[in-house]
């Protein structure tokens, strides 16, 4: 019988619950905890909480979740690897090895793998070829040069087993790949050479089937949600790998919810492009021949998954500041309901003219009608409808413009047409970061690891 | 028949392409599929909801259909002004699509 490696997925995204990682952890005998903080607008929100305060910039709920999860991590030697880094791994294991000492606990090794921050070499690397060319668009980068917010290369797994091999017990990243939290520990348990691409793209074919937590387990379950019982308590995923690369899914005893086929195959086809070349920074996996086999209850074996050499340059996630969202909603009620909304927009567009506003694009929705998919949808004019909801959002140059939204749209309710409710109070600003794609040959990119002890 | 008939679906967004997967039952429902949803009928059936191209990939092991729609989400997820900023629920557009089918 061939050993496996049992990984759990206990985080998802930052603000995910953390209770499913510690039950995990307490009753789910795994391995490794593997913990995804980060999705493409994070690093720009981390970046920009840096730039306030040197000592944050990282993912502070990565701290709620060991405060309830280290007893038992340290007592069962449950490895932890995340990318709660974020922007800022020092301050991050710097949290930690606190929290480590705050609870009486020692002997935890905590590791930094860094490398994946770019931004202060930018020009540098301009200098040396980089063009850093959008990779949508073809832009030069020099567009939105001065309003970057951080640029940070989706890392690999190199770090993470160097610091594996070096006895790290967790292993805090900043913008590895979401894919490499999971392969970095198989790399290290089985060994695998850097070029085994087979076993690495059936692994990556793992990875992203619990990488994503509760949404592999019955969360968000387009194919039956009404019956997967306790999502309340919703178990996060576990994935036992076996030495080929290939996996049996299953979660948490005790907890809620669901694996079957049904579950595992529309994570599956979550958030991926093309299945044959699924990129990554370790490996170009092959998602077309999966398989899904139930097993036993909540037990799928994941089989077919492939992979082909990586590629040769690795992508950048670029944030820049793009302005801000100005934004109001207001509810007009029986008769007539469309005609006063559309009413109170005229009244609004001209208040907001007469405040010599600015703004790049306006959005009009409808919500309970065209919030969706606006556009395919007939707009609700029916004169007899209870209410219509309308949401109105502008893309706003600054600050100052987007407040205007809200401010000409108060006088709505005792100066515009009778029927409203439901303006509320002014909602807080939001503003917008966009990406910047990128790429970078791979050779400009070192991981470095290094090791706290407590 | 509608596409909700046969399958099961899920939607998400990388930057301003949303990507909708769906699963067949079965696999004379992922027939069904294969056949009735060619990229030119889906690009039809999202419309304005798509500015940019409809592409289709295949996944007989699990019986999925994964189609990447640029475009289709006002300029990404950190940027569009939609409440479904994410294209949380486009899938759900393309269970509504009317197809011709046996059942």
């Amino acid at each position: 019988m061939s050993r496996t490696v049992r990984l759990g997925a206990g985080m998802a995204f930052w603000g995910d619950r953390v209770q499913p990682a510690i039950e995990m952890v307490e009753r789910g005998d795994i391995d490794y905890l593997c913990c995804d903080h980060l999705a493409e607008l994070t690093m720009s929100i981390l970046a920009k909480q840096r730039a306030r305060n040197p000592d944050r910039g990282y993912t502070r709920d990565i701290l709620d979740l060991l405060r309830g999860a280290l007893p038992a991590i340290v007592e069962k030697g449950i490895r932890v690897v995340t990318n709660a880094g974020g922007a800022n791994p020092h301050a991050a294991a710097e949290a930690v090895v606190a929290l480590v000492k705050e609870l009486g606990l020692s002997g935890v090794r905590v590791a930094v793998v860094t490398g994946d921050d770019i931004e202060p070499a930018i020009d540098d690397l301009t200098d040396r070829g980089v063009t850093f060319d959008n990779l949508d668009t073809g832009e030069p980068l020099s567009t939105v040069r001065d309003r970057l917010t951080h640029a940070a290369v989706y890392t690999g797994c190199e770090g993470i087993v160097s610091a594996l091999d070096q006895g790290a017990q967790i292993v805090i990243c900043g913008r590895v790949t979401d894919i490499a939290l999971y392969l970095g520990p198989l790399v290290h348990e089985f060994g695998w050479a850097r070029d085994d691409w087979e076993r690495l793209g059936m692994a990556t074919v793992v990875a992203h089937a619990i990488e994503c937590g509760g949404q592999a387990t019955g969360g968000l379950y387009d194919g039956g949600w009404a019956d997967v019982p306790g999502l309340e308590e919703l178990g996060y995923p576990i994935a036992e790998v076996s030495e080929d690369g290939t996996a049996v899914v299953t979660k948490t005893p005790g907890t809620g919810g669901r694996v079957d086929v049904g579950t595992v195959s529309e994570q599956l086809v979550y958030e991926i492009l093309d299945p044959a070349n699924y990129l990554t920074a370790d490996v170009t996996a092959d998602f077309t021949q999966v398989r899904l086999e139930e097993v036993g209850p909540d037990r799928v074996r994941i089989t077919g998954g492939t992979g082909r050499p990586a590629p040769a340059t690795l992508k950048v996630n670029m944030g820049y500041r793009a302005g801000f969202v100005g934004e109001t909603q207001f509810t007009y009620t029986w008769p007539r309901a469309y005609e006063k909304a559309q009413r109170g927009l005229e009244f609004l567009r001209k208040r907001l003219a007469a405040a010599d506003f600015r703004c790049s694009d306006e959005l009009v929705e409808y919500l309970g009608h065209t919030s969706m998919w606006g556009g395919r949808v007939a707009e609700p004019d029916d004169p007899d409808l209870p209410e219509v909801v309308v949401r109105y959002a502008a893309r706003c140059p600054d600050a100052d413009e987007a407040r205007k939204v809200f401010t000409e749209s108060v006088p709505l309710y005792n100066n515009g047409p009778a029927g409203i409710a439901g303006i509320g109070t002014r909602p807080p600003l939001k503003e917008l970061y966009a990406i910047w794609p990128a790429l970078i040959p791979r050779e400009h990119v070192v991981q470095s690891v290094e090791i706290l002890e407590v | 028949m509608r596409v909700a008939d046969l399958a099961h679906g899920r939607s998400g967004d990388k930057g301003d392409t949303c990507n909708v997967g769906l699963v067949a039952w079965d696999d004379e429902g992922y027939r069904t599929l294969c056949r009735e949803l060619t990229e030119e009928r889906v690009a039809a059936h999202f419309g304005s909801l798509v500015k940019g191209s409809v592409t289709r990939h295949e996944m007989p092991g699990i019986r999925a259909l994964n189609f990447v729609l640029t475009g289709a989400l006002d300029g990404g997820g950190t940027l569009s002004l939609r409440s479904d900023h994410l294209g949380k629920v486009m899938y759900a557009w393309l269970l509504r699509m009317e197809i011709a089918g046996d059942r």
